[in-house]
């Protein structure tokens, strides 16, 4: 009677078991989050970040995390929109359809384009679903980009990413300091059957952004105070000058190869590293992951990582973008769902989830996946990070650099007159916004 | 005979009622052209003319304050690069109608020819054919880039040193890098071409080239003398069509090359897509979307006035 008893109650427990995961299993599908028939819902406009995504690890853990969440949030649905990999052109649509009152409730923003977000003033303020404790851990320039004019926050900055040189330890043992050193560090590596140092030269955003570190390591200026550009005037010109010919000098000496200009993906690289064709690259932090996953162990343990060489080795900066949430929505409740989807989902758990860097100090202590040497060492570099201005002229700005850039590195023009020929291009923009 | 009686009555009373609907429709055939001519206004005549107006404002994807202005206008034609830009396209265009007529004409012929000597494969061939044609425009730039990737392990240039040659800069360098966006694109367009033509050569009456060969005439004379003034409407309505549609085609350059090194590779369509969606202006785009269908219109009547006319007795 007692082996009767406990069978039936394993019995019960295995079946309440099933019933409940497969509950929790259909609260996540591929366009919804919580039960079809729930009382109130909101949308979420994602990226690859989410349920949804293509990466399998990310998908399941997110799907977890959705699924909890919407078992603390009795009574709504969320119905899941996703953006596709054309970035660009899904936040231009996204802020045209916020700005005509038909945009998502709640959504992912690039923080690249997050100041055109808050200039077209469609965002709604997050602040009091943040206390001053967390707002004042965030990085500076995380808090600077998210905060708008009249000091509210119009946005909530969770993950954010970082540009660094790695190299082969086999092929080039000491981390090169300043951009002579990195030149000769290329030039060395060739003699080795290498290709040089690689970077991104071609027509697109990440060509700007990773070589702007050169020009924001002398304490250039893309903008003034009032998001005027001034990049081509005065001391600015000068390092312009001097950071476009140092790119320049290392296609035209070898140290890097004439292919540059054609890379405009980050993929090229682990490709490269991979193929065990180039010994140096200017990558992502997030490629590190990439690489432990794309090499076998005993190559994977001959790279390393180290800042961007400045034009001394005391002058440093590296680029620092990352991803944003922000809420359309006028329903004060849905503004409140998409901050605590933020606080509950992305900003902690999904950070760990997607070993992503997080954009509050707090949080590296936090989770242990934060606490690795790798990851310690981003952190460190953060202190040299600098966001792209947000202003609206920058993207006009950015596709002038990647003009230059393509015209520079395959000998079309000299850097003077594609400085020029840039600075007039965007000086036209800016007088027509 | 009551049935005939009936029937007789029957026709007396709508007479009497006045035509059936049928009938009135059939008479007046601008009732059975409302509903093409809503569709057509609402998803065609409408963006067009939106598009007109949005072009003589300073609509952008940022700012709210929309206003009637032609200074966009003004501005676009006064920017330095369009120049550079029209060349780069019609450069592009221009090479990819003839390059894209040229291989579509010589793949249809040899059809032709392979059906008419009864070959076997030749269904394969057409197939294999269309399906370059049928590949997405971002797949085929995608493609193409892996197939000139300059990287030592690039596939093209592997070829190359595995034959001793020199590694070409299919990317890299802005002269190359144009020949290259025409290569992927004549490769995608061929099919159509193909289709276009092999249709029209089975049009052609074979009595002409039975009678050319009674006469002696070898194949480059039927080629020149029977063929191609057979196929001349055929090729100018395929002119038109790979015109507009190269004017249009963006997608795979935007994968392929960006658009660079620098403008190299940035024809219309790109710099019409990057002003609107890298730059938010949509005036600016907008305006750049009309010159574009301008510059279609112009060369489709172009194009157009070569047709040949049809008699008067036809």
């Amino acid at each position: 009677m007692m082996r009767l008893r406990l069978v039936t109650a394993l019995l019960a427990s295995a079946a309440a078991f099933v019933a409940v995961s497969a509950h929790a299993d259909n609260l996540v599908t591929k366009d919804r989050v919580g039960p079809a028939d729930a009382p109130k819902s909101f949308t979420l406009r994602l990226t690859n970040d989410g349920p949804t995504s293509t990466d399998p690890v990310w998908a399941e853990g997110y799907q977890k995390l959705f699924s909890e969440f919407i078992q603390r949030h009795p009574g709504w649905r969320i119905d899941l929109e996703r953006m596709s990999d054309n970035i660009g052109q899904e936040q231009a649509r996204m802020l045209e359809q916020a700005k005509s009152g038909n945009g998502p409730d709640c959504a992912a923003v690039d923080s690249f384009v997050l100041a055109l977000f808050k200039g077209a003033n469609v965002l709604k303020p997050l602040d009091e679903y943040f206390t001053k404790e967390e707002v004042a851990d965030l990085f500076p320039f995380i808090r600077e980009g998210i905060t708008g004019p009249d000091g509210k926050i119009y946005a909530w900055w969770w993950n954010t990413d970082l540009r660094v040189l790695y190299r082969n330890k086999e092929i080039v043992p000491d981390a090169p300091k300043d951009w002579a050193e990195l030149k000769a560090a290329a030039l060395a590596s060739k003699e080795k059957g290498g290709e040089g140092v690689l970077f991104n030269g071609g027509r697109w955003e990440g060509t700007t952004f990773d070589w702007l570190a050169n020009f924001w390591a002398q304490g250039g200026k893309l903008v003034d105070d009032k998001g005027k550009p001034i990049f081509a005037e005065g001391e600015n010109r000068e390092k312009f000058l001097k950071a476009v010919n140092y790119f320049k000098d290392l296609v035209d000496s070898g140290a890097a190869p004439k292919r540059v200009a054609t890379i405009v993906n980050y993929d090229e690289f682990n490709a490269a590293a991979a193929a065990g064709t180039a010994a140096l690259f200017i990558g992502g932090n997030w490629q590190y992951g990439q690489l432990k996953n794309t090499l076998e162990p005993e190559e994977f343990a001959k790279w390393t990582f180290s800042e961007i060489p400045g034009p001394t080795a005391d002058q440093r900066s590296t680029g620092t973008g990352g991803w944003t949430f922000g809420a359309f929505s006028n329903d004060p409740a849905k503004v409140a769902m998409c901050a605590a989807v933020v606080k509950e989902i992305y900003a902690g758990p999904g950070n760990a989830l997607q070993q992503q860097l997080p954009t509050a100090a707090a949080l590296y202590g936090k989770y242990d996946v934060f606490k690795t040497e790798a990851n310690e060492t981003f952190a460190k570099a953060l202190v040299n990070g600098q966001a792209r201005p947000g202003v609206p002229i920058y993207p006009e700005i950015s596709n002038q650099i990647q003009i230059m850039m393509g015209d520079v590195l395959s000998g079309t023009k000299t850097p003077e007159a594609a400085l020029d020929a840039a600075n007039t291009a965007v000086q036209a923009a800016f007088a027509r916004l | 005979m009551p049935t005939t009686t009936a029937a007789a009555m029957g026709a007396a009373q709508r007479r009497v009622a006045g035509p059936s609907l049928a009938r009135r429709i059939e008479a007046n055939p601008f009732t059975w052209l409302v509903p093409v001519a809503v569709m057509l206004g609402v998803f065609y005549l409408y963006p067009i003319l939106d598009v007109f107006r949005l072009g003589l404002t300073n609509a952008s994807l940022v700012g709210s304050d929309e206003r009637y202005t032609i200074v966009t206008l003004q501005a676009m034609f006064e920017n330095p690069a369009l120049l550079d830009i029209l060349k780069t396209t019609a450069v592009f265009t221009i090479a990819s109608v003839v390059g894209q007529q040229a291989f579509g004409l010589a793949i249809a012929l040899l059809v032709m020819r392979g059906e008419r000597r009864k070959l076997k494969g030749m269904v394969a061939l057409r197939t294999l054919v269309l399906v370059a044609w049928v590949i997405p425009g971002i797949a085929n730039g995608l493609i193409w880039q892996m197939l000139f990737s300059e990287a030592p392990f690039g596939a093209i240039n592997s070829v190359l040193r595995m034959m001793h040659v020199s590694p070409v800069a299919w990317l890299s360098d802005p002269n190359i890098a144009m020949l290259s966006a025409v290569i992927s694109n004549v490769w995608r367009g061929t099919a159509f071409s193909m289709i276009v033509f092999y249709a029209a050569l089975k049009a052609i009456d074979p009595t002409l080239y039975e009678a050319a060969s009674v006469d002696g005439a070898g194949h480059l004379q039927k080629l020149r003398f029977i063929t191609l003034p057979q196929l001349r409407a055929a090729i100018l309505v395929n002119s038109i069509l790979v015109t507009i549609q190269t004017l249009n085609t963006f997608d795979a350059i935007i994968s392929l090359t960006g658009g660079g090194p620098g403008r190299a590779t940035e024809v219309l369509s790109l710099f019409t897509f990057n002003t609107v969606f890298r730059n938010y202006d949509l005036a600016g785009g907008s305006v750049l979307s009309v010159l574009m269908l301008v510059i279609s219109l112009v060369l489709a009547l172009f194009y157009a006035s070569f047709m040949p006319r049809r008699e008067v007795s036809e």
